[in-house]
């Protein structure tokens, strides 16, 4: 309790650079605190070990009374445990079901019981240096053969296609995979996978990692791929060392990757199929956070609040507006034209697509949101073995089927949304 | 007499042995570090077994003990048998060679990684520049784990040196000066007099370093997170990611009993030696 008799609300959040902490003092605390009496909201930065310490703290029932996950990966193992509230007593109260996008609504849902909202939609796409495809007569590749025959000519005058580097996060490595999986296999196939109707070891797959191999090995990638760190690559692109970047969407908030508002270097767009199998262009969905309320939690109704509190019209402009590509909650009444004025064009077009992409169904799955934890560490460790020519295609592939089906039979994967074809 | 060891015995059971017992339970079961843990037997054991990474890991951890056994011990000898015969440049050699020391282990590796191996920050890219063709150690599976073990034993050495030559000073200045008046040079002095005379300590530090060895994490998190392609894995990152990556926590304590096993058998060895030399004196 607080001194002016207001109930604590505890929220532990993971890593912010100082805009997004900026952002989150002022447009979240601040703001929040100031709407009401009842409630007062305390936020800790925790930084990238919050998934750690949430666990042990929730295990000792010490946690925070909002539990914000990486995403579903990560809620799944703590919603099976229970260690986390059902949420859908507030659901129904402020009709949150009805709110959000089915599609990213889905991934809280364990057993028909709604445990998590989530925070926000990621994807993967092509950032490009629209300057430099200019000058070299470049146009957007559409499917694998335009992408070779443009990285080939990159490669040819020195310029290296993709910027990509992973010294600082071996997360880039699910970047780069959940690109091949989705735009290869198809995202079908991997819809299927993860349903357990289709095994790794299936071709679509096999040509989705001996794809990436190639590509690889080709030098697509650059030759410092291990020893760049992703803010040094990102700003090779910007600086026209590099053509192109397979990035997420949460680069949008992060200024010392060199992109500026308006933009009249870069440029952005879904990336186009790689097989027959992929005809157009596909965006992935991602959750990169949820949001639950601690079992132990001794504020319920002030979490809850809050959760409420962050649908507001008025903190989805200043979050995205503040901390773009962070906040994008998806919800259907927050349309993405609200951030029209926001003077971003190419994060206003990113997200009205995405926006419209999800809500029609059209998405791959990314591995980060869908894959069960020790299936999605084994992609992000093993694939550097196949790069690196330590291992075969094939035995990646059975290494990966072993694990992901005993996490399959230990029901660790998180919940599948539909999509349409 | 025991009840003076009290104190500390409470504190070394408490946070020492009780998590320790917990931990080898856990190697036992099947937990993802939330949930109810479920009995496993001896499948955590077999699945780490069957893991060619947990064999490589290994690997690398006796690579990494005697790399540490070898290098910096002879580094550490011959400075601190130089430290003795140059009595005036004693303390700003020590203040040098001890500064690694003092840095923080995030700092020293983000040190090398940017300044040193970095193609394009570090003193590997400005080599290039100039024609050299070096690549990037860390980036090499075959290379990694050596180019981090050359970052510890920067940050490591200069203690060693600075334990040797405290453990030289007590030796007799007469035997010193008596085997100087021989005709002893640097090298002979060093075999016949200073080594066996700090015998016990070097013993003492050779067996810290084979149960450091095998706890070695902080670095090899630091720089290259145990690769790339599993390069410089070693038994510690291993656990790590299997607990709080993979959210498997008894293959990642089976791996943690695996090290203490080794920790363990340095420090039998230790006790013996301790109890043979306490015979002897007695």
């Amino acid at each position: 309790m607080a001194q002016d008799g207001r109930k604590v609300v505890t929220f532990w959040f993971a890593q912010a650079n100082s805009d997004g902490q900026a952002a989150l003092r002022s447009n979240l605390v601040d703001a929040f605190n100031a709407s009401q009496d009842k409630h007062l909201l305390q936020l800790e930065v925790k930084g990238a070990a919050v998934n750690n310490l949430l666990k042990v703290a929730l295990v000792a029932g010490n946690g925070p009374d909002i539990v914000q996950t990486s995403g579903p990966s990560y809620l799944t193992a703590i919603a099976n445990a229970g260690q986390v509230l059902p949420l859908d007593e507030f659901a129904a109260r402020y009709k949150w079901r009805e709110r959000f996008l089915p599609a990213l609504l889905n991934t809280g849902i364990y057993g028909e019981k709604l445990y998590a909202l989530p925070r926000d939609y990621e994807s993967m796409h092509l950032f490009y240096n629209k300057q430099l495809f200019g000058q070299n007569g470049w146009t957007l590749p559409t499917n694998r053969a335009e992408f070779e025959l443009l990285a080939d000519a990159a490669l040819a005058k020195g310029i290296i296609p993709f910027g990509a580097g992973n010294a600082d996060w071996k997360g880039v490595n699910e970047w780069l995979m959940t690109v091949f999986f989705n735009n290869v296999a198809g995202p079908d196939n991997v819809r299927k996978e993860l349903s357990g109707e289709l095994p790794w070891t299936a071709p679509p797959f096999a040509e989705a990692v001996e794809l990436s191999r190639a590509w690889y090995n080709k030098g697509y990638f650059g030759k410092n791929y291990f020893s760049l760190t992703i803010e040094q690559s990102f700003l090779q692109v910007v600086n026209g060392k590099a053509a192109m970047a397979m990035g997420g969407t949460w680069a949008f908030g992060t200024k010392s990757y060199g992109m500026s508002k308006p933009d009249t270097v870069m440029d952005v767009a879904p990336i186009a199929g790689l097989s027959d199998r992929v005809t157009a262009p596909l965006v992935h969905l991602a959750c990169g956070a949820t949001l639950s309320i601690a079992k132990n939690s001794q504020n319920a109704e002030g979490a809850a609040a809050v959760f409420e509190f962050m649908l507001s019209r008025k903190f989805y402009e200043n979050m995205n507006r503040d901390w773009p590509g962070k906040w994008a909650l998806p919800v259907k009444d927050l349309p993405p034209d609200l951030l029209k004025g926001i003077g971003y064009p190419l994060f206003e077009k990113t997200i009205a697509g995405l926006h419209e992409a999800f809500s029609g169904g059209r998405f791959g799955f990314t591995t980060w949101t869908f894959w069960p934890n020790a299936s999605n560490g084994y992609i992000i460790e093993g694939i550097e073995q196949v790069w690196l020519n330590r291992i075969t295609t094939e035995a990646f592939l059975n290494r990966l089927q072993t694990v992901f089906s005993q996490e399959f039979k230990e029901g660790k994967v998180p919940p599948l949304p539909p999509r349409t074809a | 007499m025991w009840l003076f060891a009290l104190p500390a015995l409470l504190v070394n059971v408490c946070i020492i042995l009780i998590p320790g017992l917990l931990t080898l339970a856990a190697a036992f079961f099947f937990w993802d570090g939330v949930g109810t843990p479920v009995w496993a037997g001896l499948a955590n054991f077999q699945g780490l077994f069957e893991d060619p990474v947990f064999w490589s890991a290994l690997t690398n951890n006796f690579i990494w003990t005697a790399i540490f056994l070898i290098i910096p011990m002879c580094l550490a000898v011959v400075m601190a048998a130089a430290l003795m015969i140059a009595p005036r440049s004693r303390i700003v050699v020590q203040s040098i060679i001890f500064l690694p020391r003092i840095l923080a282990a995030a700092i020293t590796g983000r040190i090398f990684q940017g300044m040193i191996f970095s193609p394009t920050t570090g003193l590997v890219g400005w080599l290039n520049g100039l024609g050299f063709s070096i690549s990037d150690p860390l980036a090499d599976p075959d290379r990694s784990l050596y180019a981090v073990a050359a970052v510890d034993i920067w940050h490591w050495w200069g203690f060693l040196a600075v334990v040797f030559f405290a453990a030289m000073r007590q030796i007799s200045v007469d035997q010193i000066e008596a085997a100087r008046l021989d005709g002893a040079g640097f090298f002979a002095l060093l075999r016949y007099v200073l080594l066996p005379g700090i015998q016990p300590t070097l013993v003492l530090m050779m067996i810290l370093t084979v149960i450091w060895s095998f706890q070695v994490f902080e670095f090899i998190y630091i720089v290259t997170q145990g690769g790339p392609a599993y390069g410089s894995e070693v038994l510690a990152t291993l656990a790590y990611r299997n607990a709080f990556f993979n959210g498997d926590v008894g293959k990642a304590t089976a791996a943690a009993c695996v090290m203490s096993l080794f920790g363990l058998c340095a420090t039998s060895v230790y006790i013996w030696l301790q109890s043979r030399d306490g015979a002897h004196a007695a």
